[in-house]
């Protein structure tokens, strides 16, 4: 699942030898393999960005007919804009806690559902309900956590009546809180991707090596780091890279609870720019901004393709 | 000569017991929440901030349900969603197992370029596209068509796609595509005769992936689609809110009912599921 | 060879398969909206048949199919919360429906960005009875949108927290009101006097439920069309907000709580008082048949005898400049403003009809119905952010300013200011 380039299978070379009087036919097969990829991701991807790009670079677009050449007065805009630079710290914080957060609790569901010690019924049943958050739409899962939340809410309520706090605590009402809450929604919606594809890599590491480990004498905690850890480590660094991108873009759930507030306090990078847009109609800088995060994301990406291309 | 056997068992036990109670600690945060979804579509919309909460209300009833399922604007959703996710989970295989082939088996030119383009797409923020890819959709006269949302669908699900295909391909001996073609076929014979018929777990890891997303997916579904019988259950789903009121056990009625496709999907290939991620994952 | 060939040929096939979907979509989405017999298909995109009765605006349109058999009307509802990024992203792609409903608030940047057409040169090539309109949003002397259904936001009360916390008056003035509201917070079980809705996703809360204070002391945020927020009229309500916070009377959760979760929070009867649509009252009467309380209007500044204004919202409509049936469009506009079907359908909304000539219907609805419409004709509608350009991010600005006030951050005089800058910058 995670690797695009390694490990080319030995002889993947030894036809091009053999037959070279149909090296035109054969140099374009590949390419006829990907063309219906390429023609979809061309047409319905790279050209709207184009467009949005070229958008970045005039004034008054979309709002009126004729728009003009502004060159980079509207990135000069977003980036000197004092809320573009606290939606991009929320967002850092939002994404790499996420993240974190995600691997940790993934890893952690993925090794008790493999562990040795449990009935496969019981897994069974328990793979079930920790793939519950997945299965809903992001609408409905920041309305469910919005009533959960609620000052007079189920979770209040709990917690008061077992005493663990005097008042109720006003979750998302908080400046001070709504960042982390919003946050750990984000976690609980976001978390079964990352575990299921631990628990596939947990069941591919092949059992000597435990054995091995075993008649080195080594206990659990050890196994964990010297055996499961290195086995993991590319599944582990792929999903976080791919984490961090879909985390990033993130919008809905954030609209729908906090709509950025209370005061900027969850404000991000994807609900900035749609204010720019649909609030302020500066969908010229709303466009400088998308090209931002844009850039920004790519660098992820980046990041990605060149560690796939190391491995 | 018994006690090391009893502390190895206890030991155990004691370990079996800290997983377990691990376990239900991690279901609760994974599930009272869905619990309470359930608990809402159960009750009157005006118990629904009762003040204590109940979790089942004296005025159980099924309503919210009956209402849904009677009322065919609304089975029309469920319709749409089905069309629209099965096939974006056909087409993407199709197109991901033709792009992984060539990324697995081939050598040539741009390859790496267009490896790292298929990747990028996926960073880029949907929502920032909205008003330019509305545009293109009317041009290319998709708006309001299942094709229009199946190919928008199809661009969001197939680098993941891709990525995990190709990576299960290279799990797969090269030998055995090279065995058909000594036998005087060609790749393309060697792909449909030999490769597909041997990934069906990792087709199903990436098909239940792409039908998910597809079956959720809420920004696109709403902004490229203007009639009711065009809609997905995301955007029923947020019909249920009105400018002042939301129909609260309505709405939690018709989100587990959408979910339940995706459950039992899930149910029936979990353990393919994970196996083809699997290979993919580690072997890769 | 053979097979390489073939191989190809089944490689083209797949571009093809590809190719062709995209070409049958382009086909299937082109058709014409004028069919051959000489009807007219009109697309109308609005929010309301969701939220009136099942089926009862099908009714209404299909009323108007037969009185003009060569118009087709096709109904396309959507999520209010949503309604504005379709409608600014249709608008963009010059794809908007012929006739759309409209919210007073977004009138302004539609016009400019010339989504919506100037209604009064239908109007006048219709030869239609203005004078019949209870009102019309202007800009710069066009009408852009007509208000067809209207909806006053009184004070509801919940008489029994009233009676319980001692109050036997429902309250009229500002101080009158921050006595039962404290009264009602000290009477126990967590129940609160007022509640504030500040979500900034959708701020509405900052007319609805702030602006209104301002607007029933017959107030104004504008002075000659530009922002005023710096008078003592302004000041004196931001004041008073942050004295019922300092109170301790205000509902928690306040800085993201949703219009939604304030009719929620009195329905449940942890509120006592909060200014409401009057759509609500057969909401709340449904939800919570036993709750008992009534509506008065919004109290003004103690010793205020003037007017009082009243804040409203509205289901307006409008006319797409792309439209290319823009007379068969003005005469759905015209048939829902008629004096019978515009009195109807402002009976179903729970709303006051736009036209003068019509009345609701009061016999089969409640009582406190008729006795909101004696209060609508007694005070003047205000509000004062219909027709004003950006409104929604002139009330998000506000909003976050005031939520700075709520929050110690900042002093009443300096978010005042800032708004006014903020403003300024929009609308100077």
């Amino acid at each position: 699942m995670t690797s695009l380039t390694v490990e080319k299978p030995p002889s993947a070379e030894t036809e091009a030898p053999t037959r070279g009087k149909n090296s035109w036919a054969r140099r374009l097969t590949p390419f006829g393999y990907l063309s219906p990829t390429v023609v979809l991701i061309v047409v319905l991807m790279v050209v709207p960005i184009i467009m949005v790009i070229s958008y970045s670079f005039r004034d008054n677009v979309i709002v009126q007919d004729n728009s003009v050449f502004a060159g980079f007065a509207n990135y000069a805009t977003v980036l000197k804009d004092p809320d573009f630079l606290a939606a991009l710290k929320n967002t850092f914080i939002f994404i790499t806690v996420s993240m974190v957060a995600h691997l940790l609790l993934g890893l952690g569901f993925a090794m008790m559902l493999n562990s040795p010690l449990l009935s496969g019924v019981t897994k069974a049943i328990f793979r079930v309900v920790y793939v519950l958050p997945w299965l809903f739409t992001i609408a409905v899962i920041a309305v469910i956590w919005r009533l959960l939340l609620d000052p007079s809410g189920v979770i209040n309520y709990l917690l008061t009546t077992l005493n663990i706090v005097s008042d109720g605590v006003n979750w998302l009402g908080d400046p001070g809180s709504a960042l982390w809450v919003v946050t750990f929604v984000n976690i609980w919606s976001g978390y079964p991707f990352f575990m299921i594809s631990l628990l596939a890599g947990l069941q591919g590491i092949p059992g000597e090596l435990y054995e091995a480990a075993s008649v080195d004498g080594a206990n659990p905690w050890q196994k964990f780091w010297n055996v499961t850890i290195p086995q993991l480590r590319p599944v582990i660094i792929s999903m976080a890279v791919l984490d961090l991108i879909w985390t990033s873009q993130q919008f809905a759930l954030i609209w729908m609870m906090t709509g950025g507030g209370p005061l900027n306090s969850t404000e991000m990078l994807s609900t900035f720019t749609y204010k720019l847009a649909f609030s302020e109609y500066e969908f010229s800088t709303a466009s400088a901004s998308a090209v931002i995060v844009l850039l920004l994301t790519m660098v992820l990406a980046f990041f990605y393709v060149r560690q796939q291309r190391e491995r | 000569m018994t006690a090391p056997t009893t502390t190895l068992r206890s030991r155990r036990t004691l370990a079996k017991t800290g997983v377990i109670i691990g376990l239900i600690l991690g279901g609760l945060f994974a599930g009272l929440p869905v619990l309470w979804m359930l608990s809402t579509s159960l009750k009157p919309n005006g118990e629904v901030f009762a003040n204590p909460p109940k979790l089942i209300s004296d005025n159980f009833s099924f309503d919210a349900y009956t209402q849904i399922l009677g009322n065919g604007a609304q089975l029309r959703f469920f319709l749409n969603s089905y069309i629209v996710a099965i096939a974006v989970t056909v087409l993407t295989l199709l197109v991901a197992v033709l792009a992984s082939y060539a990324f697995s088996r081939f050598t040539f030119p741009l390859s790496k370029t267009i490896n790292a383009m298929i990747v990028s797409v996926q960073a880029v923020p949907p929502i920032t596209l909205v008003i330019p890819y509305f545009g293109l959709v009317v041009g290319l006269g998709l708006y309001n068509t299942y094709p229009g949302l199946i190919l928008t669908h199809m661009v969001f699900t197939l680098p993941y796609a891709i990525i995990m295909m190709t990576a299960y391909f290279n799990t797969l001996p090269k030998e055995l595509d090279e065995s058909v073609k000594v036998d005087g076929g060609n790749s393309w014979t060697a792909l449909w005769r030999i490769l597909v018929p041997i990934s069906v777990p990792g087709l199903i890891a990436v098909g239940v992936y792409t039908f998910m997303i597809s079956w959720n997916e809420y920004l696109f579904a709403l902004t490229l689609t203007r009639t009711d019988d065009m809609r997905t259950v995301p955007i029923g789903i947020q019909l249920l809110m009105g400018q002042h009121s939301y129909e609260w056990n309505q709405m939690m009625a018709m989100s587990i009912l959408g979910s339940i496709p995706v459950l039992v999907l899930f149910l029936i290939f979990q353990r393919r599921f994970i196996g083809g991620l699997t290979s993919g994952a580690v072997k890769a | 060879m053979a097979i390489r060939k073939a191989s190809r040929t089944r490689l083209i096939g797949a571009l093809t398969a590809a190719t062709v979907a995209l070409a049958l979509g382009a086909c299937g989405g082109g058709g014409s909206d004028e069919a051959s017999d000489g009807t007219v298909t009109l697309e109308f995109a609005q929010w309301w048949a969701p939220e009136l009765p099942a089926g009862s605006f099908d009714k209404i349109i299909n009323e108007f199919q037969t009185a003009n058999p060569t118009i087709k009307v096709k109904l396309l509802s959507g999520p209010y919360a949503s309604t504005k990024q379709q409608l600014v992203t249709g608008a963009a792609s010059k794809t908007l429906p012929d006739v759309v409903g409209l919210d007073g608030a977004w009138v302004n940047d539609f016009a400019k960005q010339g989504a919506i057409t100037d209604l009064s040169k239908l109007m006048t090539d219709a030869s239609y009875d203005q004078s019949q309109l209870a009102s019309q949003i202007q800009l710069e002397g066009k009408t852009y949108m007509i208000p067809v259904v209207n909806f006053v936001y009184p004070l509801f009360v919940n008489q029994d927290l009233l009676t319980k916390a001692g109050v036997s008056k429902v309250p009229s003035t500002r101080t009158e009101f921050l006595d039962a509201a404290k009264k009602i917070s000290a009477s126990g079980g967590n129940v609160k006097g007022w509640a504030l809705p500040l979500d900034t996703a959708v701020p509405n809360g900052i007319q609805n439920d702030v602006m209104s204070w301002l607007w029933a002391s017959g107030g104004t945020m504008l002075a000659d069309g530009k922002p005023a927020l710096t008078t003592p009229q302004v000041k004196s309500v931001v004041d008073y907000v942050k004295s019922l916070n300092d109170a301790g009377v205000i509902a928690d959760g306040s800085l993201t709580m949703k219009e939604q979760d304030k009719v929620e929070k009195f329905t449940t009867g942890q509120v006592g008082m909060v200014f409401d649509s009057l759509a609500h009252i057969n909401l709340v009467k449904k939800n919570a048949p036993d709750l008992k309380f009534t509506i008065a209007p919004v109290p003004a500044e103690d010793g205020y005898t003037g007017k009082r204004g009243i804040p409203y919202a509205s289901w307006g409509i409008g006319v797409a400049n792309s439209s290319e049936h823009k007379a068969e469009a003005f005469k759905l506009v015209q048939f829902l403003m008629d004096q019978k079907t515009n009195g109807e359908l402002a009976t179903l909304a729970n709303g006051f009809p736009g036209n003068k000539n019509a009345k609701p219907d009061f016999s089969n609805s409640d009582p406190l119905f008729e006795e909101a419409f004696k209060i609508y004709q007694e005070g003047t509608p205000a509000n004062e952010f219909v027709g004003l350009p950006k409104s929604e991010d002139l009330m998000r600005s506000f909003d976050e300013n005031l939520q700075l006030v709520l929050t110690g951050k900042s002093s009443v005089d300096d978010a005042l200011s800032k708004s006014q800058d903020s403003w300024s910058s929009v609308i100077g």
